[in-house]
């Protein structure tokens, strides 16, 4: 069987193998390390010492005390917590109301917003998380602008309310892309559609919700997609804030995996830890995917 | 042809990639912001000798532990390296470092450094690094914060209930942090040895290292002993039982920078800390004034627990170190480096003005040093100390502890915490390897 489009091509097996070298390699190069974190999550590879360099394979061992030692399975739910209210409901409902109100207005309002949820986004994640901590200590800004002022004593948020004001950051510092997302989605719903929909009687409710709604439900799912998996794997913001603390409230998986991996010094715990990651968002993906097919 | 063409353009490529390879690197050096003092006018007197530039790499000191591990292990690391004192040895034992001892011996003011220092920064016998300073730890306190609680100067507690009791008087004066007694993962280091070993050490009899997290002569790690449950206890009764002090401080965004700022707002009551605390209190390389410091604050020695038989003083003594790369392209370079860093003008004036405790005999027994008070009342508090037990895998134990005492800010009770350590020790070394005191 020739490829008649290309008999040369194919007539000379070396020239093909070069054709396919840089493919190989790139596919190469994306499995390499997810096969290196898959193989070391059976050893006891450490970071430094002797088993840095002798370690040796122990079967299932790492796998299993992610659910008989504390820390797992108390950052998962820390993590499921986390990515559901910053990133599914703040970033996305958010994302889109302010998209949706934006929408078609042209004034000044709307380039300020934007220019607002933007510079969240633009923001270095570490002077980000100074920022943030910072206004949100005991003495920072919002002790000062409202607590203190209606005569109530300061409250710490960020170390009594640690997940909370983590969240809240993430949403602030997230918002922009849905925002952005939904905002191009939504101009591609065609007018008429909606001003048809308009005569029919439909309330603006019933127009956002039986008629734009599932016409960039696609875009939605794509947006739950990226949003999901970036947020599963988050680490920054919530380490320079609180640095998984206090205690473990804000220890998210991937900050878990630092402190196994490097504080610790456990790769072959940290690797499993991280296989078990994958294997967490890659399940979401699907599910999302799924939600990506037009319904027959 | 086209074959030809290829293999031709490939070959020149590799060649010309090949070509382009630097001759020789620069020196590099990567050191923490907190030693600049130090270290600066070193590479400034390197560079100017030897016409070679340093590419200096300044960081901050949180997280600097885990960077240099990582660096190292990776082979990204500089070719000179600042370290802590404890991380030698298994870093040496991964080979990791360039051995000293060759180097060293052309050198002559290596006769000069206490050999009790230079075994910690040695593993089978070699010396893997030099060290910069050593220290003592005690518990520093605000004066203005005590005559505010009532509490007599000078401090002598004489157990931890003395020290819980001030704490209690602290809470209820008002002073935010009363007792900054250092855990949790974020501290690193600081929450095992200012927090756990000061405790550990005066928390049961000496006999046997039941005070201690290794008993040195068998060489296992114990997992679970009453010196253990009474220092995780004292950590229980000061952030949840009797809330003598909130978790803020030891999660900050920079803890340095936030416990510093606290002293200077005087919100601290207790701080347990070390000797560098003297030239650090607002910023490690522009040291206060004698009168200014001693108008702030003062400090007492860490008391025991009061347990019959316990030490009634305790400390526990650490330090920095400076070592070079083992894939240092030009290892008698990097060696260069540090001896201009080391040199007895330059590292003299430096723990001085920094009332560093001194690592050699030349600067510990000149004039200036004996007659600087903090320093002679501090070698008195080194005259019974101990290390940290720097064998491999100390590292792994100390990230132990400090996940210990972040359980223990989270309200997980003592003996929970102790079951969990036991079980973590287990796991990294084995059933034989742990052994439990009753």
């Amino acid at each position: 069987m020739k490829n008649q489009a290309n008999p040369w091509l194919t007539s000379n097996l070396w020239v093909l193998g070069l054709g396919m070298l840089p493919a190989i390699l790139l596919i190469g190069i994306l499995l390499y390390f997810t096969a290196w974190a898959f193989a070391f999550s059976f050893t006891d590879l450490a970071l430094v010492g002797r088993k840095s360099v002798e370690w040796s394979w122990v079967g299932l061992e790492n796998f299993e005390r992610l659910f008989t030692r504390r820390g797992f399975l108390e950052s998962l739910w820390t993590t499921v917590i986390f990515v559901f209210f910053s990133a599914i409901v703040g970033q996305s409902v958010l994302g889109f109301l302010l998209a949706a109100a934006l929408r078609g207005s042209r004034s000044m309002l709307r380039s300020v917003v934007e220019v607002c949820i933007m510079l969240g986004w633009l923001l270095p994640d570490i002077v980000a998380a100074f920022l943030w901590s910072a206004t949100t200590a005991q003495t920072g800004l919002i002790n000062q602008l409202i607590i203190t002022p209606l005569g109530l004593p300061p409250v710490n948020f960020i170390n009594d309310y640690a997940l909370p004001v983590v969240t809240i950051a993430n949403i602030w510092k997230g918002t922009a892309w849905s925002y952005l997302l939904f905002s191009a989605a939504l101009d591609s719903v065609s007018r008429e559609v909606v001003e048809a929909a308009k005569v029919d009687g439909a309330t603006p409710l019933q127009r956002i919700w039986l008629v734009q709604l599932p016409i960039i439900r696609p875009h939605i799912a794509t947006n739950m997609l990226f949003i999901t998996i970036w947020t599963f794997t988050y680490f920054p913001l919530i380490f320079a804030m609180t640095g998984g603390g206090p205690g473990r409230q804000t220890e998210t998986l991937a900050v878990f995996l630092y402190n196994q991996s490097f504080a610790r010094g456990n790769l072959g715990f940290g690797s499993a830890i991280s296989v078990a990651m994958l294997a967490i968002v890659g399940f979401l993906s699907l599910f999302y995917l799924r939600l990506l097919r037009e319904p027959k | 042809m086209l074959k030809k063409v290829l293999l031709g353009s490939v070959a020149a490529l590799a060649m010309t990639s090949a070509l382009s390879a630097p001759a020789r690197a620069e020196v590099s050096f990567m050191y923490a912001e907190w030693i600049a003092a130090l270290v600066e006018p070193g590479i400034e007197a390197f560079e100017a000798e030897t016409g070679e530039t340093v590419n200096a790499i300044k960081l901050p000191g949180q997280g600097y532990d885990q960077r240099i591990a990582l660096d190292l292990s990776a082979g990204t690391a500089a070719d000179v390296n600042l370290m802590d004192s404890f991380m030698v040895s298994e870093l040496a034992s991964a080979g990791y470092l360039h051995p000293l001892d060759e180097l060293l011996a052309g050198w002559d003011q290596f006769q000069y450094y206490m050999p009790g220092l230079l075994e910690v920064a040695s593993y089978q016998g070699q010396v893997y690094a030099l060290p910069t300073d050593t220290d003592v730890r005690m518990l520093w306190y605000d004066l203005s914060n005590f005559e505010k609680a009532g509490i007599p100067t000078p401090w002598e507690p004489k157990t931890w209930d003395d020290v819980l009791d001030a704490a209690q008087k602290l809470k209820d004066a008002g002073v935010r942090y009363p007792f900054q007694l250092p855990a949790g993962t974020k501290q690193a280091e600081a929450a095992t040895m200012q927090g756990v070993y000061m405790a550990l050490l005066g928390a049961d009899v000496p006999e046997g290292d039941r005070n201690r997290l290794l008993n040195r002569e068998t060489g296992q790690w114990i997992g679970d002993s009453p010196a253990l449950r009474r220092t995780f206890d004292l950590f229980h009764q000061v952030y949840v039982e009797r809330e003598l002090n909130t978790a803020e401080l030891n999660y900050a965004t920079d803890i340095g920078a936030a416990v510093r700022a606290a002293l200077a707002a005087d919100e601290l009551g207790i701080l347990a800390s070390g000797s560098w605390e003297d030239a650090c209190l607002w910023d490690c390389n522009n040291p206060p004034s004698r009168e200014e410091r001693d108008a702030t604050v003062a400090w007492t020695p860490w008391p025991g627990s009061g347990v019959e038989g316990a030490k009634t003083t305790t400390n526990i003594s650490g330090g920095w170190t400076i070592g070079i790369n083992a894939n240092a392209a030009d290892k008698d370079m990097a060696f260069k480096l540090i001896t201009s860093i080391f040199d007895e003008g330059n590292f003299k004036a430096w723990t001085l003005a920094n009332h560093r405790m001194a690592v050699r005999t030349d600067i510990s027994e000149s004039p200036e040093y004996t007659a600087d008070p903090f320093l002679a009342e501090a070698t008195k508090l080194a005259a019974d100390t101990t290390g940290r037990d720097t064998v491999p895998g100390y590292q792994t134990v100390s990230a132990l502890i400090q996940q210990a005492t972040a359980d223990i800010l989270d309200g997980v009770p003592p003996d929970e915490v102790v079951q969990e350590y036991h079980d973590a020790l287990v796991d990294e070394f084995g059933e034989e390897n742990v052994v439990t005191y009753e």
